[in-house]
């Protein structure tokens, strides 16, 4: 029965692309300033990206090639090249969007469709998780606004607001579209970042190169090197179901392969792309951390899991809270708030920003991980859920 | 603007928005019973839910009434000593638990684990004195694993008092808790299995470590029901809605009672509120300092047994283009004073520095789209749009609709059908438009 299905699609999906009938729509790239069609405006002030919304399939630590929903960037393509290269190319987690404080974004969102579902006509969305002052157009909430069905595209446009974590994600059929992996981090770098070489902020000392996490005016969230951690969970119920055409398990999904950025450990410390069946890279955002002994590493904590909250750990080291939901801790008397923590808990939707110390620590290999210690682990494997490795040089 | 407005469309919406303001209009207070002693009854009924389906509930009524889920919201003075009758007309023994407050005295009934019960058809009578004005529940003290999950959980609202009056618009005695409108949300879950089984006397087959919801409530209501008014005839046991109206930069004060057994993070789309309280307590460093303490959220992950009182404002500010769809009459790009001197007024707290500038991108054509019901056809705030026929409709003054939900996203289903469960809307109107929250 199964292999008849699976046939019945293939000739469906060869049936949808061959005779498609001719729309208007098509995909179309706005970024104003781009000279030389190569995705990147010219003006310093205008910074664009282009992502493709589809489908396609991740691999798991244990091999499990499990069907997805996601995006994938394409900034640069060619517009009449986009419905090609893009197919089955999605990603978990999603391209990670870094934008720049006061900057003009311009994201172009094109829907190349899901080949293995061409039963589906679903429309996609980019919802900017946590921008403040949205206006619904560009919000990626459809049943508010508007959504991009396939072979079109939309741009939406956001003056970039305060700087922090954000998180960014389809809203079309929100549990569906995101427990099938339409998730990704996004975050915003301050202004603070740019001030000329030596200047004082309430007697620290700014150097070109120098990175915060916020506008601190004092130093306070410097860091040296900087990793999103996104927690993604999935299960695999729900998508076996997908793939198979059959009633979706909303109440009943049961999270098994609980992720940071899409992969589950000993994937999460890979440092380079895992390439699902078809030989694509699937899941190209690592969660590995290193640092040299000394520098103070970033975390960009956030959660997009469905079902649960999950507190994180990390054993041997503290963490320092300097953020939460893009804001920097500091009370409107200008007191900072920061605490320091070695476990912090985040349901779906919440983002925290945390400073790792490494001047005290010896030099080895430490584990991030969530304590829900079932989450620990996949489907078929021990070890093998929601845990990382940070190693001290 | 004026010329995208579509007569038809108009017609159309002015019949949608008879239907919206079908009860009460006027500003967005919290719907409950205001007093000093409250007579409630705990009692069975039956809710429903928008799939279709009807629950069997244990519920407190007020006044020997219908069963309600969640119970009266209960809306009392700050120093008032209150008193709380509880008659039971169920089968099984009852109590009524107050977090929060101190020195409850019970008299009557037998004694119990948590709290003196009711036992069936007896009455216990509770008092206390509310030292401190905020957002907190009550619930059942008997077996709360299976009576709050049955529907024997409600809201107590604090008013705060200075001198002897209560100070209206305000949710602390600083400042810093003044509010426009207040809204109240009520979280919990629903596993329709339990109800089914203590519907048919098979309680001691209750498990309480197998507990799966397949419904999520916001004051007792899954989406889309939320977005029925209060007091709907058509939901007799559960009265209360939870749509959000407000105008820009009017204060919306969020009361969230996680009152169920699962954390649901709740976000708000549209932009950040600043959390002010925790179970009923300013985050003040100092009494008297307000909420210095607070924390600006876009998502409140609010776990069970906890409150939350957190201000929502939007503003538009710094968007990079004037969302009321403002054009420079000559054509030569003026934008904000310019704009203004150019014959063209502010609207009311509308930002200056973006009056004016055009949207900086091109809408795609019709075809390219899918439209939501919630959408009005044009980007800008308190205008319409062409849209293709039988979308949108249900924003009948150009309102911004912002989600508010939880991010658990699991829960926005009704047993496996999306969209529902746990989530409601602001709407966010132009200025001009008078709110009648339904």
């Amino acid at each position: 029965m199964k292999g008849r299905r699976f046939r019945c699609l293939i000739m469906l999906s060869l049936f949808f692309f061959l005779f498609r009938a001719p729309l208007e729509a098509a995909v179309t790239i706005q970024c104003p300033g781009d000279t030389n069609g190569d995705g990147i405006s010219e003006d310093p002030n205008i910074e664009c990206m282009h992502l493709a919304a589809g489908d396609g399939f991740a691999k798991m630590s244990d091999g499990y090639d499990m069907y997805i929903l996601g995006f994938t960037d394409v900034t640069g393509v060619p517009a009449d090249q986009v419905m090609t290269q893009a197919l089955l190319k999605m990603e978990i987690a999603a391209p990670t969007i870094v934008a720049h404080e006061g900057k003009n974004f311009y994201l172009t969102l094109s829907n190349v469709g899901m080949v293995m579902r061409p039963d589906l006509f679903d429309p996609h969305t980019v919802h900017w998780h946590g921008f403040p002052n949205a206006a619904t157009i560009f919000d990626g909430e459809p049943m508010a606004s508007l959504a991009i069905n396939m072979q079109s595209s939309f741009t939406y446009y956001y003056k970039v607001p305060d700087p922090g974590t954000y998180i960014y994600h389809c809203h079309v059929e929100a549990t569906e579209h995101m427990q099938m992996g339409m998730l990704g981090n996004l975050y915003v770098l301050p202004k603070q970042n740019d001030l000329a070489d030596g200047t004082l902020l309430n007697g620290f000392t700014h150097h070109t190169g120098y990175k915060y996490v916020y506008n601190d005016g004092d130093g306070s969230t410097y860091y040296d090197v900087e990793y999103p951690i996104q927690i993604q969970t999935y299960a695999s119920n729900f998508h076996d179901a997908h793939i198979n055409v059959q009633p979706l398990p909303f109440a009943a999904m049961f999270d098994d392969y609980p992720t940071f950025n899409g992969r589950t450990y000993p994937d999460t410390i890979n440092p380079t792309s895992i390439m699902n069946k078809d030989g694509n890279p699937s899941q190209k955002v690592s969660s590995l951390i290193t640092a040299t002994r000394g520098q103070k590493i970033l975390l960009r904590l956030s959660s997009l899991a469905t079902i649960d909250t999950h507190t994180l750990g990390i054993i041997g080291m503290n963490m320092k809270v300097v953020g939460k939901d893009a804001h920097i801790l500091r009370n409107p008397a200008g007191l900072n708030l920061y605490y320091q923590t070695n476990s912090l808990a985040l349901g779906g939707g919440e983002s925290y920003d945390v400073i790792l110390d490494t001047s005290a620590v010896e030099a080895g290999t430490y584990f991030l991980y969530a304590r829900n210690l079932n989450h620990m682990s996949n489907r078929t494997q021990d070890q093998a859920g929601m845990i990382t490795e940070i190693v001290i040089q | 603007m004026k010329h995208i407005l579509r007569r038809k469309v108009l017609l159309f919406c002015c019949v949608v928005a008879l239907l919206l303001a079908w009860t009460v209009t006027g500003n967005a207070a919290i719907s409950g019973v205001k007093g000093k002693t409250f007579n409630l009854t705990a009692k069975s009924g039956y809710i429903t839910t928008p799939d279709g389906n009807n629950i069997f509930m244990w519920g407190y009524a007020l006044n020997g009434g219908t069963m309600q889920y969640p119970g009266p919201t209960l809306i009392v003075n700050q120093g008032a000593v209150v008193t709380v009758r509880l008659t039971n007309q169920l089968s099984v023994p009852v109590s009524i638990t107050f977090p929060g407050q101190g020195e409850v005295t019970a008299t009557g009934g037998i004694p119990g684990l948590l709290a003196r019960e009711a036992p069936p058809g007896a009455t216990v009578e509770y008092q206390f004195r509310v030292s401190q004005p905020g957002t907190y529940m009550y619930h059942s003290g008997t077996r709360p694993e299976l009576q709050i999950e049955m529907g024997l959980v409600g809201a107590i609202i604090v008013r705060p008092m200075v001198g002897g009056t209560v100070i209206t618009g305000q949710a602390y005695t600083h400042p810093d808790s003044q509010f426009d409108h207040q809204y109240l949300f009520l979280l919990t879950e629903l596993d329709p299995h339990i109800h089914t089984l203590v519907e048919q006397g098979r309680m001691n087959e209750f498990n309480n470590t197998v507990v799966h919801a397949e419904y999520w409530m916001i004051n007792g209501r899954a989406a889309p029901d939320t977005l029925l008014a209060t007091n709907d005839p058509t939901l007799p046991s559960q009265p209360y809605g939870s749509i959000v109206m407000a105008h820009p930069r009017e204060k919306v004060l969020m009361r969230i009672i996680s009152a169920g057994r699962d954390p649901h993070p709740f976000h708000n789309h549209g932009n950040h509120a600043t959390l002010i309280a925790h179970d009923g307590r300013l985050l003040e460093s100092v009494p008297g300092a307000g909420a210095d303490l607070g924390e600006r959220h876009f998502t409140t992950n609010a776990v069970p047994g906890e409150t939350y009182d957190l201000i929502f404002t939007w503003t538009g500010e710094n968007m990079g283009w004037d969302f009321y769809g403002h054009t420079d009459p000559t054509g030569a790009g003026l934008t904000g004073a310019a704009c203004v001197a150019a014959g063209v007024p502010l609207e009311s707290g509308e930002p200056l520095e973006n009056h004016c500038k055009p949207i900086p991108v091109s809408l795609p054509t019709q075809d390219a789209l899918t439209f939501g019901q919630f959408y009005s056809g044009s980007p800008f705030l308190g205008a319409l749009g062409a849209l293709p026929p039988g979308e949108g409709g249900f924003n009948p003054n150009g309102g911004y609709f912002f989600m508010w939900h939880s991010h658990a996203e699991r829960e926005l289903t009704n047993f496996d059908i999306f969209p529902g469960g746990m989530l409601t809307f602001l709407i966010l109107e132009h200025p001009n438009v008078v709110l009648s929250v339904p």
